[in-house]
């Protein structure tokens, strides 16, 4: 049914049509590249080592402990200044505080709106020690009382209020290399996520950790920390401004109802209103464009089968559409464990238990297999219309001069059809294995060349599914007009070469 | 522009001359070392003791030190507590050897290491070093907690106009601030045609391209369900000890150059381009023509260091008469080699120390008092 349009065109048509496509795609491509930044920003800060001498966390009085600024907290530099025996500090009186963002360029930043999200990490830095060893056999479990607090610029410099508190435990995962094992050295640590923020509402955050030690139980025996880093990762704001203005103005023209819900740029809300489910809403969306583009390759590959069995029924791609359905409910279910949760306690993370952990390892290692097998099935699709074509091929050798030419004209560009299909899937796959392998942000050669591939990639990905998805559309809209005109002459079949297919096997 | 270089050509010669003039002092430049002795218990009258510890004096910098110092504010405080860092790492990792980065707070203007940084030895090399590399990295530092407001960002390439650059494409970097100010902060005033000076800013350069190449690379997955579609990657400090162990090792290999007209010849060129001189390329000659150029991280030295067996009031070192040796070892902590063959005393000692001390995470709690009956060998 679809593809009429790209079959019946001329050469030349033909030729405008994919240079005005590959023109637009490679507009995205650049869009990307040189007038967006890098997608995402880090900002690695150090935490402070606040002194809480009147245990006001515990006795839950406390103020917030803020590493700067007029109402800075009484602070220690390092935990092997002499003060800490002096004035017998311990480590339930220590208190890790840092405010985001940093000050930087002699200007006192603020977060923005355009950020979007922010996920922060912890990096703890565990010193090797011959007295106060890290428990390597067994990874230690740790105990991590947070707190989060918020401030807008308006706001005064103390008047810090709660965003949310928890304490959450998670496993240290430390290793150290054998020729390295030197008093002093550090451990190379697996990071700690600490919490995921779906939206970017305010301007300073404070957070506030502390590592509470119990006689009674074991947690945070961890050996010898020297210093704890929180990092921030937010998408950059410049990175968020192209990406809103493209899908502002792509819904303006895609008119698609799953590209529509895809492109809707509800994210111009978060600037105003505090929407902190919009991470959650953004990868069900993308899990649903994902979907629904995987099961119309495998339909679309299947309507041009052209071995004459009737599949005009959804029934007829169950196994495949099985597959497809399986890999994104996997990983929905994952979603709504992960971001679902995050919305009530932005310090959970299914990985930090182990039966959690497991279990969303199992939803990830299912939606892959789905997508191994949903590749596979396509691939082997392709194979069998490239094998029918070429044995319809054959016939065409009984045919009159005039009629051969039309028809194999047909057959090639059904061939770039197929092809550029083949190409896109292909394409998408190879953007989730190179972001799978590939390092985040990744540079070509020299710093000189400016340009940004990894948003490159983001962007012209992007604009690839919507152009295809735009020529496909553009394709059976046309089609169906032509239809009409079309049936006058071809009383049985919409497709030419459907009709061809079946004309020759009249024959 | 011009005025510029006048002026620094003028302060240059000014210098080198009292440099010369004046061999007793300490080099100008390098007295910033004196401020790890703030907080520290001194006998000297002459230090304020009201001095508060968030605020050390400006007194030991120079003038354009002292500039660059108040243009960022709380950068003095990671100075300070890079020099503190110093000289904590060098004793650390000198102290099984002869020559035990011994430190005298005299207050007299004299540099704190002793004059052995007068002469272009090993240990010279190393102090070199050592301090412009605790700079670097205790200044990143600061940046990464936020004590100094006018770090610097690492924008990507992309020259976006001024203004909110934040907004537009963050800010991620505190080491390459960190290795810029020491560079403006540390060689400030070694400058000339000496070779000596030469020397000293190869050692310092090599000092602070160990703390950035000892960064340690991390990654994070923040993709569509946390996958690795989408990745941002840091770089994150590591600790001051790797890069004390990293400069050690250069110091056991470092190479011994020939005063020959390298030197000169890459300052020549400098100064036919003014501009180029903030990349400031050192080749030196080694002395053995069979050894390689020395590159970006090796330690170089012109002169022998003295063999530090015999007490030298002139160096400011102690020898090593009573230094504690390791009656097993052959290597140079071993008796043989520390006491310079002189021979040593072995003695049995009643040490009260605290032992079975149950630590935690930041500090150890409880601990007994134990008397263990110790040996010990001290050099004659």
């Amino acid at each position: 049914m679809a593809g009429v349009v790209l079959e019946t065109l001329s050469n030349k048509k033909l030729l405008i049509l994919s240079f005005s496509l590959a023109i637009i795609l490679t507009v995205f491509f650049l869009i990307g590249g040189i007038v967006a930044p890098s997608p995402n920003s880090v900002m690695d800060t150090l935490t402070i080592k606040c002194y809480d001498k009147d245990n006001g966390w515990h006795l839950n009085n406390m103020k917030p402990f803020t590493p700067r600024g007029k109402d800075s907290c009484k602070h220690i530099d390092s935990f092997k200044d002499e003060e800490i025996e002096l004035k017998k500090i311990d480590a339930n009186e220590i208190v890790f505080s840092q405010q985001l963002p940093l000050p930087k360029e002699g200007i006192d930043l603020d977060m923005s709106r355009w950020f979007q999200n922010l996920i922060a990490v912890m990096d703890v830095n565990v010193e090797y020690d011959e007295d106060n060893p890290y428990p390597e056999n067994n990874k230690p479990e740790m105990l991590i009382e947070a707190k989060l607090f918020y401030r807008d610029k308006e706001d005064d410099e103390s008047d810090w209020k709660l965003l949310t508190e928890s304490s959450e435990q998670r496993k240290l995962d430390c290793t150290i290399e054998p020729e390295r094992r030197r008093n002093g050295n550090l451990y190379n640590c697996e990071l700690i996520s600490l919490f995921e923020l779906g939206s970017v509402h305010y301007d300073y955050y404070l957070i506030n950790i502390r590592l509470p030690i119990d006689p009674r139980n074991t947690m945070n025996r961890i050996g010898k920390l020297a210093d704890m880093h929180v990092i921030a990762i937010f998408q950059n704001g410049g990175f968020t401004k192209v990406w809103f203005s493209m899908k502002t103005v792509l819904t303006i023209f895609a008119l698609g109802i799953i590209l529509s819900i895809m492109n809707c740029p509800i994210e111009w809300l978060t600037l105003a209103v505090n929407m902190p489910f919009m991470m959650l809403l953004n990868d069900i969306r993308d899990g649903a464009f994902y979907a629904m583009l995987l099961s119309f390759w495998i339909i679309f590959v299947g309507e041009h089968m052209m071995d004459q069995v009737d599949r005009n029924r959804l029934m007829a791609y169950w196994k495949h559409l099985t597959v497809v359905i399986l890999g994104c409910l996997a990983l929905f279910i994952f979603e709504m464990c992960e971001r679902g949760r995050q919305l009530v306690n932005p310090f959970f993370s299914i990985w930090s238990s182990e039966i959690g952990g497991a279990a969303a390892f199992g939803f990830i290692i299912t939606a892959g297999i789905a997508a191994c097998i949903y590749f596979l099935f396509l691939c082997y699709l392709v194979f069998r219309v490239f094998r029918n074509i070429s044995l319809k091929r054959t016939s065409l050798l009984h045919m009159s001069t005039l009629r051969r030419k039309y028809y194999s004209g047909l057959i090639f560009r059904f061939k770039f059809l197929m092809i550029v299909t083949l190409l896109c899937a292909a394409l998408t796959v190879i953007f989730f294995i190179i972001g799978q392998l590939s390092e985040g942000q990744w540079k070509w050669g020299d710093i000189d060349v400016s340009l940004e591939y990894t948003s490159a990639f983001l962007t012209g990905v992007y604009g690839m599914w919507n152009v295809y998805v735009i020529a496909i559309l553009y394709d059976t809209d046309t089609n169906s007009r032509e239809e009409e005109v079309q049936l006058t002459q071809l009383p049985s079949e919409a497709s030419t070469l459907t009709s061809f297919i079946t004309k020759q096997s009249a024959d | 522009m011009h005025l510029m270089v006048t002026l620094c050509l003028m302060l240059l010669t000014t210098d080198v001359c009292s440099q010369k003039s004046t061999k007793v002092k300490a080099p100008k430049g390098t007295k910033w070392w004196s401020l790890a002795k703030a907080g520290e218990p001194s006998n000297d009258l002459r230090s304020p003791l009201t001095k508060h510890n968030n605020n050390p004096s400006l007194e030991p910098l120079t003038k354009r030190q002292r500039k660059l110092v108040t243009k960022n504010p709380g950068s003095i405080v990671a100075v300070e507590s890079g020099a503190k860092l110093a000289i904590q790492e060098c004793k650390h990792q000198f102290k099984n050897r002869r020559w035990n980065c011994p430190t005298n707070f005299d207050g007299h203007g004299n540099s704190i290491f002793g004059k052995i940084i007068q002469k272009g030895c090993r240990e010279s090399a190393f102090i070199y070093a050592i301090t412009s590399a605790a700079v670097a990295h205790s200044v990143s530092r600061s940046c990464a907690e936020g004590g100094i407001s006018t770090c610097t960002c690492d924008t990507e390439p992309h020259d976006r106009p001024a203004g909110r650059d934040w907004e537009w494409s963050g800010c991620s970097d505190n080491a390459k601030f960190g290795h810029a100010f020491s560079r403006k902060f540390v060689d400030i005033l070694e400058k000339g045609r000496d070779f000596r000076y030469m020397t000293n800013l190869h050692n310092n350069e090599a000092g602070r391209v160990h703390v950035s190449s000892g960064l340690r690379r991390d990654c994070k997955c923040h993709g569509m369900s946390g996958s690795c579609a989408v990745k941002t990657c840091w770089m994150s400090l590591t600790s001051f000890r790797e890069v004390g162990h990293s400069l050690k090792d250069r110091f056991d290999g470092a190479t011994r150059i020939l005063p020959g007209n390298d030197g000169l010849k890459a300052e020549e060129e400098n100064s036919g381009n003014g501009r180029s001189s903030k990349k400031r390329r050192l080749s030196f000659t080694p002395a053995n023509p069979n050894h390689k150029h020395p590159g970006k991280r090796d330690l170089v030295y012109f002169e022998d260091s003295p063999s530090f067996c015999e007490k030298d009031q002139g160096l400011g070192h102690n020898g090593t008469t009573g230094r504690e040796c390791n009656g097993t070892s052959i290597g140079i902590d071993g008796c043989d080699l520390m006491c310079c063959g002189r021979g040593y005393r072995t003695e049995e000692y009643v040490a009260r120390e605290r032992c079975q001390c149950q630590f935690h995470w930041c500090c150890d709690v409880i601990c007994k008092v134990c008397t263990v009956n110790k040996t010990r060998h001290m050099c004659l």
